[in-house]
């Protein structure tokens, strides 16, 4: 049969960042897939030759605007383990926080384009207003909207009074019965499970196989998170990470869907077992010049991200390498999308949830 | 490096069920006795909360073999390794013949290139090493 070449990208209406796919096609049907990135590459990465190891933090949470409190974070924890700094316990607790309300602005933010890319823009709306209220948390805890520079080596730059944590929870409780409704609609709403349910198949062997991380993997069954490791803080609260097995676009909505809830549950624990310390230090000065290597692992949003971070005993480090979750989901989405019909493409490249800034350093 | 021999390693944790984590490349920049530099790669593979890493060093030029045929998603990565650090990748799954990445500047983070830049900022020899570790107030 003869082949079609369709380029799906830079610009697409369902890409909020650019990447090209090509697809191969034979009628219909998408018999192959080849990625082409770049369009965006910074070359981050590479300002470790000019930024020194004290200002580099904050290039690194510029990787992503929506990523960018965990990429400062984890920026932070690496210096910390190359370093050999311990952290106030507050300040630990601190970032625990303001992590898992990352992950639910997130999870917000895609649910949103998600409804968007599948044709429910009322659904958009509802998701988009309902981060802003994050959003706005966020702003009064850190005075940023999307950049905070709340993380530092050594700890975190500012405090939330007991008072105002214990308001954070009552808000994202709130938060999260109001979003209860919403959460349904995208559960059972008959016009998304025609576009979603048995679409983009992945199942719980293909996803080991091309070694995706994250929501992806959950919703293929795999019960896969960094925050298992116990690291962070996470090894005091009770966690379980939210499976899915169907492995469709479907599952990978609802896994997002039920994190925000987790998540919110997880700000709870938190907050009731840091130990009431209003005015205790969050951070400890840092001094000296870094020497060693580290690779450090956290759970963005969208999965796994790996920090590797090499000092050589000058203020200039030697390397800093972020590998995203996207990057390590791009071999999942081109095996997704092969074998699909072209209509179903756009969601199924939505629901990996893309972010090609993250990708591209 | 020793290039059966890593494979094996590589086809090891394939067959007991590790998930590629990361494929890292560091430049080394060119010194005595090393003058185009080199290259330190690692090969990091996870399971469960573990995570592994195999380290090759290898010189500008030097084959190193993919490991995709074990490790489906790793051609991303290889395909990186020789876009933006110049390594000689061989055997790739899907080779994406210098498409991947649109960047301005040719493997700009070979040794050569990186020398260059450093050169540029009048840091063409390495900063002088202090004392490692941190001091807390």
């Amino acid at each position: 049969m003869k082949r079609t070449v369709v380029p799906m990208g830079p610009q697409h209406p369902v890409l909020p960042e650019p990447i090209v796919l090509d697809l191969v096609l034979e009628d219909e049907k998408v018999v192959d897939a080849i990625p082409t990135i770049g369009y965006i590459h910074r070359g981050l990465e590479a300002l470790v030759e000019r930024v020194e190891y004290t200002e580099f933090g904050y290039v690194v949470e510029r990787i992503c605007g929506i990523c960018s409190f965990m990429h400062g974070m984890g920026y932070a924890v690496a210096m910390e383990e190359i370093m050999a700094v311990e952290v106030p316990e507050r300040a630990r607790w601190l970032r625990l926080i303001w992590a898992e309300m990352s992950r639910i602005h997130s999870h917000l933010l895609w649910l949103g384009l998600g409804a968007d890319a599948f044709g429910f823009e009322n659904l958009f709306m509802h998701c988009w207003r309902t981060r802003e209220e994050v959003l706005d948390i966020f702003e009064k805890t850190t005075g940023g909207r999307i950049i905070f520079s709340v993380n530092r080596i050594g700890g975190v730059r500012r405090d939330i009074s007991d008072t105002e944590l214990a308001a954070i929870v009552e808000k994202l409780q709130q938060l999260g019965a109001g979003f209860a409704a919403t959460a349904r609609i995208f559960e059972t709403d008959p016009s998304i499970r025609h576009r979603l349910s048995g679409v983009g198949i992945l199942s719980r062997e293909d996803a080991h196989a091309v070694d995706a991380v994250g929501p992806m993997a959950r919703a293929s069954g795999i019960r896969m998170d960094t925050r298992l490791t116990g690291t962070h803080l996470y090894d005091r609260l009770d966690f379980e990470p939210v499976l899915e097995t169907a492995g469709d676009c479907l599952a990978r909505v609802v896994v997002r869907v039920r994190e925000i809830s987790q998540s919110i549950d997880l700000i709870r624990q938190a907050v009731d077992r840091m130990p009431k310390a209003e005015g205790a230090p969050i951070e400890v000065k840092v001094r000296g010049l870094p020497t060693g290597e580290v690779f450090e692992r956290l759970e963005q949003p969208r999965g796994e991200v790996i920090y590797y971070i090499k000092a050589n005993g000058t203020k200039y480090l030697e390397r800093f390498r972020a590998r995203t979750p996207t990057f390590a989901n791009i071999p999942a989405m081109i095996k997704l999308v092969k074998g699909c019909d072209l209509a179903d493409v756009p969601n199924i490249i939505m629901t990996i949830d893309p972010c090609i800034s993250c990708t591209e350093r | 490096m020793d290039k059966d021999a890593f494979l094996a390693r590589v086809d090891r944790y394939h067959r007991d069920g590790w998930r590629l984590a990361i494929i890292n490349t560091t430049s080394i920049l060119p010194a005595e006795g090393m003058d185009g530099g080199a290259f330190d790669i690692s090969w990091s593979f996870a399971s469960d909360q573990l995570i592994e890493h195999v380290r090759e060093r290898v010189l500008p030029g030097e084959e190193v073999p993919s490991i995709s045929t074990s490790f489906g998603a790793a051609f991303l990565y290889e395909n990186e390794m020789r876009e933006l650090f110049g390594v000689n990748v061989t055997g790739m799954a899907l080779d994406l013949k210098g498409q991947l990445y649109q960047t301005s500047t040719i493997v700009p983070f070979a040794p050569s290139a990186i020398r260059a830049r450093l050169d540029a900022l009048g840091r063409g020899d390495p900063a002088p090493k202090h004392e490692a570790g941190a001091k807390k107030a």
